[in-house]
């Protein structure tokens, strides 16, 4: 320890005298080597300031080798010098036997041969630099060496305290020695003088010293760099012995001296630091219990886990049951599994039967189409398994299945799984079990020139009375289809009505704002001469004036008329009617059964709508003072006071005899445009603009029993039969539909509907096709008007 | 009474939309779609949408149940902990970030397959999707870019394979086909029709445009399903879960037959096998060294325990280990199989189940009274000698049977139709099914799909080499019958060998026949391959192919109803119809016997039908039935008078009911169409 801090402050005075001596050529690298040891260089200093540099290298040599410095005259201080020395020496080598590493004296060797070669580096690096690399040991010395190895060889292991001083004789420079064999002279002193060869005893001269003494020569080597034969003494070769046997060179170094533990656990008397222990060392410590705390705290709670928990078996039995399945989830809603998907059919296969391929025209069309319309999947074939490819849209569909799975609402619908429509259907009878029914077209009435508006035939079934646009009423024998008679009334008529009282034979026919009462000529005379007397006694009982135009108080007015028809018929030209003026044009009308009373309808005769005209007494009555909506029908129940009154959405029923509103259907469509009664008189269809026939069971409900639709145009007309279960509905897209409308006396039957037949002959004339419809009285056949100006008679087979 | 205030009932409460949804669940829109998907909640439609018309809609108790879910605290403890190991890493404290990370918490998603499917058949009806995402991902490659993991792969692969391994087991294997999108394969499992989807073995093309982390959300779920659904299914055949796959056969990929091996050996022979397998281990190190370490360590304890029951069950007194092994060693140098499976019978009752010992003793004994029977026709089957004709199965099973060598020479076609199966009750489609192949060996090319053709050749009862590594046969083995090839040329060929396309394979599984082996030979385009899953008379349409097919099976149906007979004793009446047209039929080429076997068809289906039409007192609808082909052929006003008729008809209906007729009729008139369309190109076709 106390060694480097000397040698530290030996370096400060080494710089110190550096920079002194520097002018007088003084070696730095000596110098720096010699600041190793102070007392050394200090005794050095003085030795060179004491020579000079005119003392001879060999001289100086020479003296150093005996041991001592030459100093015979000196001051004191030199000699303190010198003393110092001494015991430096002795010093160094107590401390090379203590460390062992024993060959101080080469290393001093070595260093000063550096310091030979490289004066400039050594000055560069100072001092300090130098001891550091000398203070740190082998590892730096055995770098040195291995250069040393390069240099020409310059052994001098002669006494350190020798060679210490020495001063530098040859100054080669850096190149090879080599250089210098053909030369005269071997480098240079250090005045720059030539250093000249003596050179080296030949081998002649050898021989003889060998000879001289053995021992000697063979102690002998050459320094060819300096030129000069060194003679090593024998402890120097016994130390050369030593290392090459791989022992310290020195005899005394003990390499395994006990070693001294000086920092012990034992206490000692005297410690070897006086510090007082400190207080740390005897409180605990904060943070290690937080620490503590920690983790006991994670232990306790199983943050901390100190063994492994056995993991659970990544499968096991989960399901032990019976196979049941629930239907509820957890959640308790109902678990609606996703659909699966289609199974492939023979198109997908790899190898599908040729019909399944697509041709090369429809390829090409799929070529053509929107991307969207193309169609997803082209069967394709291959011929052998192994040229089919992979399938590029396999994770794309998987994905969307997975999309699907989670994105897609799902719901349970319910869905009818039919195998055979036919179930749909409503078992019905067959049409051929229920005959008879018309269905055959037998007569064609022509002779009108406009649409047929109306028609109506005779209680007998033998006449047939129609009423047409162009004005006219025709009046024609059913079996033969000859008109026999023909009444023009100027204007179109709406609505014809044959009195249904079999003692006459008188018609009604509205036209316009007239109402006519036609004696029709067909009966026998009783019957004529009935007609001619209740016209007379109608004509009479209404006190009318002949004037032509209804007075003032009076609803209507009762008015001969004497138009009379034409006609091949037999009574031509014997009668004359009765017409009934009206302030409101007329629209339809309609007879009591008895044939007495008479109703007719002006729509738009708002409180007068509705007129009840009696022919015996010549009378006519307002029954409603105001009507709900404009009337359209109306109709006498056959049998009861009741009298219906179909307005363009519902139909009134009116009790007469209590004066009071009985019922009111709805028929819940559009306008209502034809009505038609049962000849009970418990049922009622309803035909309206819509296309819809309402049955409505008078008894049963105010809503129709069933609402049929299944013309494509207005209802126009709809008819009973008065003794066969049948019924009919005209409508403008000129057909007629036949039903079977069987109405059972037993309450608890619904009436049985069922079509039987459509009859087509008609033609669609300004979207008019057949307008009214009517049946024989006696016979299962049907009229139809068409708005083709035709009438037709069909009839069953 | 108070006006009810809006939105407090009905639809608005019931039902929330998915933005509600999610602020009620504080999660993220992935968070909650991966909920979802391992919860299998699905969006619902309300029937009035009280938030609008174009939004998503769930119950809101499927919202209650998401809320309660223990998954979901289970993710917020993981992202938690995530976020540890973030700031551990941010702070650079790799230690504990290492630490951390190794110690991450795991989660598992047992619970969510009990829920959903609280019975075992509930999953087996949802198991279409998982089997075919699963082997799917079986193929798929381990790619970082999208972030699928290498053990998902590898577990899916697994799975395939076990799952793939319990159908071939348990000859649960009904339809398979090929399609251009992949093999569809459908087996039945406890009455349930389970399908799935294999892709072609080729590399499949990872497109862009799919979010494969919801697939790969999928199959977490699938995968535990699966596993559990594998558990049962081993464990109700008495085997052990999860089989040990040998590593040796799986890389030569193989893949089933690495597993089938494990099966064979822990299976009905448990008990005899694993002694074996210890003595093999011991005696010869370098055969058996490299196969499986870790199935034998397993085996190795199993059969410890086998021997302590053996001892307990037979009162004999204690043998030693060395003993025992030496006893195997020897039954193992026999003849392969054939001991095998004797020593299998022998030790039938002693079967250990590793899941749990002794639990289910019916269900073991079950298994034994079915194992022997298998056992009997197993050694019949595998009996070298008898096993090295084309008729293998037939023959098979007349060498057994008395009767059998007085068979005429026509019901040897029949026979050789039926295939293995002959002896199997006709209307026993399972066992049909299980044994169709059952006496055929095949061997198969390196250029046809091996896994697909072992499945379904195993599963049918046939035993298959290949070409390559681990095959149980060199290809030129005696025993082969059938050699599957896919290539233009055969160079060599056996004689004693049919040479078939894979086709083949699949057409005889689906039909539950021998096709006629000409018609798929090598280099030879093969007849067209129709699809199990259309039926015939619901499609309205089958192919020409498909007739022939038909005739072929009504044949093999034939046969195995007079083998039943005969076994039977008694008159042999079915056989005696049949013969008559077999007679005459032998003596055709293989068409015009096709055609004849299809006239046959024809008859008997008529007469099957007058039948139960006499039976049911049904005729007037038989005549309706017949009826209207006639009645369409007539002149114009006789179709306006149909069409009168239809229109009338159409009038007493209601509403509903008309448009339900209508669409019927329309959907009718456009299948008829197809078909018609159909008939007309294969009539264009033949010409």
């Amino acid at each position: 320890m106390s060694g480097k801090r000397s040698a530290r402050g030996g370096a400060k005075q080494a710089e110190l005298l550096a920079a002194q001596q520097a002018p007088e050529g003084l070696d730095d690298a000596e110098l720096a080597l010699s600041s190793d040891e102070e007392y050394e260089s200090g005794e050095e200093d003085s030795e060179l300031g004491l020579s000079g540099s005119g003392s001879d290298a060999e001289d100086s040599e020479e003296e150093e080798e005996n041991g001592r410095p030459r100093s015979s005259g000196v001051d004191r201080e030199i000699e303190n010098a010198a003393l110092a020395y001494m015991a430096a020496v002795q010093k160094r080598q107590q401390r090379g036997q203590a460390s062992g590493s024993g060959s101080d004296s080469e290393e001093e060797d070595e260093r000063e041969s550096d310091a030979d070669e490289e004066p400039a580096a050594a000055a560069r690096g100072g001092g300090g630099g130098e001891l550091a690399a000398g203070s740190e040991g082998r590892d730096e010395e055995e770098g040195e060496e291995d250069e040393d190895e390069e240099r020409p060889q310059h052994d001098d292991p002669a006494s350190d305290s020798s060679e210490d001083e020495r001063a530098p004789r040859n100054t080669v420079g850096q190149v090879p020695l080599e250089w210098y064999q053909d030369e005269e002279h071997i480098g240079y002193d250090v005045e720059g003088h030539k250093l000249e060869k003596r050179g080296r005893r030949d081998r002649l001269e050898r021989h003889i010293s060998k000879q001289d003494s053995l021992a000697k020569e063979m102690r002998t080597v050459y320094d060819e760099y300096n030129d000069e034969e060194i003679e090593l003494s024998k402890e120097e070769m016994r130390m050369i012995q030593r290392i090459r046997q791989g022992q310290f060179p020195h005899v005394e170094v003990n390499p395994f001296e006990p070693e001294v533990d000086w920092f012990t656990r034992d206490v000692e008397v005297m410690p070897l630091s006086a510090a007082p222990e400190p207080k740390r060392r005897f409180i605990p410590s904060k943070w290690e219990e937080k620490k503590v705390v920690k983790l006991v705290r994670a232990l306790r709670k199983g943050w901390i886990k100190r063994e492994q928990e056995p993991e659970k078996p990544a499968a096991y039995l989960l399901w032990e049951d019976d196979g049941r399945t629930a239907d509820k989830t957890a959640t308790g809603l109902t678990y609606i599994p996703a659909p699966k998907l289609k199974l492939p059919g023979h198109e997908e296969s790899y190898n599908p039967p040729a019909e399944y391929l697509p041709t090369e025209e429809e390829k090409n069309a799929a070529q053509l189409l929107d991307e969207e319309e193309r169609p997803q999947f082209v069967p394709t074939a291959y011929d052998s398994l192994r040229r089919v490819p992979a399938y590029a849209s396999f994770i794309k569909e998987r994905f969307e299945r997975c999309l699907d799975l989670y994105l897609c609402p799902r719901t349970r619908r319910k869905r009818l799984i039919i195998e055979d429509p036919e179930v749909l259907v409503p078992k019905l009878p067959k049409p051929k079990d229920l005959q008879p029914f018309p269905v055959s077209l037998a007569v064609r009435y022509s002779g009108h020139i406009k649409a047929v508006r109306s028609l109506s035939p005779d209680p007998t079934g033998q006449w047939l009375l129609s009423g047409s646009d162009d004005g006219s009423v025709r009046l024609w024998e059913v079996r033969t289809g000859r008109c026999m008679r023909t009444w023009q009334l100027e204007e179109p008529v709406a609505c014809v009505a044959w009195c249904p009282s079999s003692q006459l034979s008188l018609a009604a026919a509205a036209c316009g704002k007239r109402l006519f009462l036609l004696p029709t000529g067909t009966g026998n005379e009783e019957q004529e001469a009935a007609t001619e007397a209740a016209l007379q006694q109608a004509l009479a009982a209404s006190g009318s004036s002949g004037s032509g135009s209804i007075e003032e108080g009076q609803l209507v007015s009762w008015q001969r008329w004497q138009g009379g028809g034409s006609g091949s018929g037999s009574g031509s030209g014997s009668s004359d009617g009765v017409v009934v003026l009206h302030r409101f044009p007329l629209k339809y009308v309609t007879w009591h059964g008895r044939g007495d009373y008479f109703a007719t309808v002006a729509p738009t005769g708002n409180t007068q709508a509705v007129l009840v005209h009696q022919l015996s007494k010549g009378a006519s009555q307002n029954p409603f003072r105001k009507n709900r909506g404009r009337v359209v029908r109306v109709l006498f129940h056959p049998a009861k006071p009741f009298f219906f009154v179909a307005t363009q959405q519902n139909v009134r029923v009116y009790n007469l005899a209590k004066q009071a509103l009985a019922r009111k259907l709805v028929a819940g469509s559009g306008v209502i445009t034809s009505m038609a009664l049962h000849p009970s008189g418990d049922h009622l269809i309803v035909g309206s603009e819509d296309k819809r026939l309402c049955w409505f069971d008078l008894d049963l409900s105010t809503k129709p029993y069933r609402s049929l639709r299944y013309h494509q145009y207005a209802v126009r007309g709809t008819a009973f039969h008065r003794s066969y279960p049948l019924f009919a509905s005209a409508s403008d897209d000129a057909t007629v539909h036949i039903f079977h409308g069987m109405v059972y006396s037993d309450l608890m039957t619904n009436p049985l509907i069922v079509p039987v037949k459509i009859l087509r002959g008609h033609e669609m004339v300004d979207f008019q096709g057949c307008l009214d419809v009517a049946f024989h009285p006696t016979q299962p056949w049907a009229f139809t008007a068409g708005a083709d100006a035709s009438i037709n008679l069909y009839v069953n087979p | 009474m108070l006006k009810k205030k809006k939105g407090t009932s009905g639809n608005a409460v019931q039902y929330v939309t998915r933005n509600q949804a999610l602020k009620k669940l504080q999660l993220k829109l992935s968070e909650f779609r991966r909920l979802c998907i391992l919860k299998g909640i699905h969006p619902r439609e309300p029937k009035k949408k009280p938030q609008g018309q174009n939004k998503t809609y769930y119950h809101v108790k499927d919202i209650a149940y998401l809320l309660h879910e223990p998954l979901l605290k289970k993710a917020r403890e993981l992202y938690a902990y995530e976020k540890k190991v973030r700031r551990a890493r941010a702070k650079k404290n790799r230690d504990l970030a290492a630490r951390l990370a190794a110690r991450k918490p795991s989660y598992r998603l047992d619970h969510l397959v009990r829920e959903r499917y609280p019975s075992f058949v509930d999953a087996l009806r949802d198991l279409d999707d998982p089997l075919t995402l699963v082997h799917l991902f079986a193929v798929l490659p381990a790619e970082k870019a999208h972030g699928i993991p290498a053990p998902a792969v590898q577990l899916a692969r697994r799975l395939a394979l076990e799952w793939q391994a319990w159908v071939v087991r348990s000859h649960a294997l009904r339809k398979a086909f090929i399609s251009v999108k992949g093999y569809y394969f459908q087996a039945e499992v406890q009455g349930q029709a389970v399908t799935w989807l294999v892709p072609h073995a080729t590399s499949q093309v990872l497109p862009p445009d799919v979010d494969y982390k919801v697939m790969l959300t999928f199959l977490e779920f699938y995968s535990t399903l699966l596993q559990f659904v594998n558990y049962k299914l081993y464990h109700s055949l008495g085997l052990r879960y999860p089989p040990v796959l040998d590593p040796k056969l799986e890389q030569a990929a193989v893949g089933l037959e690495a597993l089938m091996q494990d099966l064979a050996s822990s299976g009905s022979g448990a008990a005899a096998a694993a002694p074996r397998q210890l003595a093999a281990a011991a005696a010869e190190d370098a055969e058996e060294g490299g196969v499986n370490p870790a199935a034998q360590q397993r085996l190795g304890s199993l059969a410890d325990k086998v021997r302590e029951l053996e001892e307990e069950i037979r009162g004999e007194r204690p043998r030693g280990a060395a003993a025992a092994a030496a006893d195997a060693q020897q039954a193992g140098s026999e003849d392969g199989s054939a001991s095998e499976e004797e020593e299998a019978a022998e030790e039938e009752g002693f079967e250990i189940d590793s899941g749990d010992e002794g639990e289910d003793t019916e269900e073991e004994e079950e298994e034994a009274d079915s194992g022997s029977d298998e056992e009997e026709e197993q050694a019949a089957a595998d009996d070298p000698e008898d096993a090295d004709l084309a008729a293998a199965g037939a023959a098979a099973g007349e060498a057994s049977d008395d009767e059998g060598e007085q068979a005429e020479e026509e019901e040897e076609d029949g026979q050789q139709l039926a295939g293995g199966a002959a002896d199997v009750d006709a209307d026993d489609d399972a066992g049909v099914c299980a044994s169709l192949f059952k006496g055929l060996v095949f061997f198969l090319g390196r250029e046809v799909p091996r896994e697909q053709l072992l499945l379904i050749i195993r599963a049918f009862g046939g035993e298959a080499g290949w070409d390559g590594e681990g095959s149980p046969l060199a290809e030129g083995d005696e025993r082969i019958t059938h050699q599957v090839v896919d290539r233009p040329t055969q160079g060599h060929r056996f004689l004693s060998r049919e040479y078939v396309q894979p086709q083949w394979v699949f057409d005889s599984a689906n039909f539950r026949v021998l096709a006629r082996p000409p018609l798929y030979a090598p280099g030879k385009a093969p007849p067209p391959h129709l699809s199990p899953f259309v039926r015939g008379e619901e499609e309205g349409y089958v192919p020409e192919y498909g007739r022939q097919l038909a005739a072929l099976q009504e044949a093999a149906r034939a046969a195995r109803k007079r083998r039943a007979a005969a076994a039977r004793g008694g008159d042999v009446f079915v056989g005696e119809e049949e013969e008559g047209g077999e007679g005459g039929a032998a003596a055709l080429t293989a068409e015009e016997e096709a055609e004849a076997a299809e006239a046959r068809y024809a008859a008997e289906l008529a007469k099957e039908l007058k039948k139960s039409g006499a039976a049911a007192g049904e005729e007037s609808e038989e005549e309706e039935a017949a009826a209207p082909a006639p009645k369409k052929r007539r002149v114009s006003g006789e179709d306006e008078l149909q069409m009168d008729e239809q229109q009338m008809k159409d009038i007493m209906m209601t509403r509903k009911a008309r448009k339900m007729y209508q669409g019927l009729q329309k959907s009718r008139a456009a299948k008829q169409a197809r078909v018609a369309a159909l008939e007309q190109r294969a009539a264009a076709l033949k010409q």
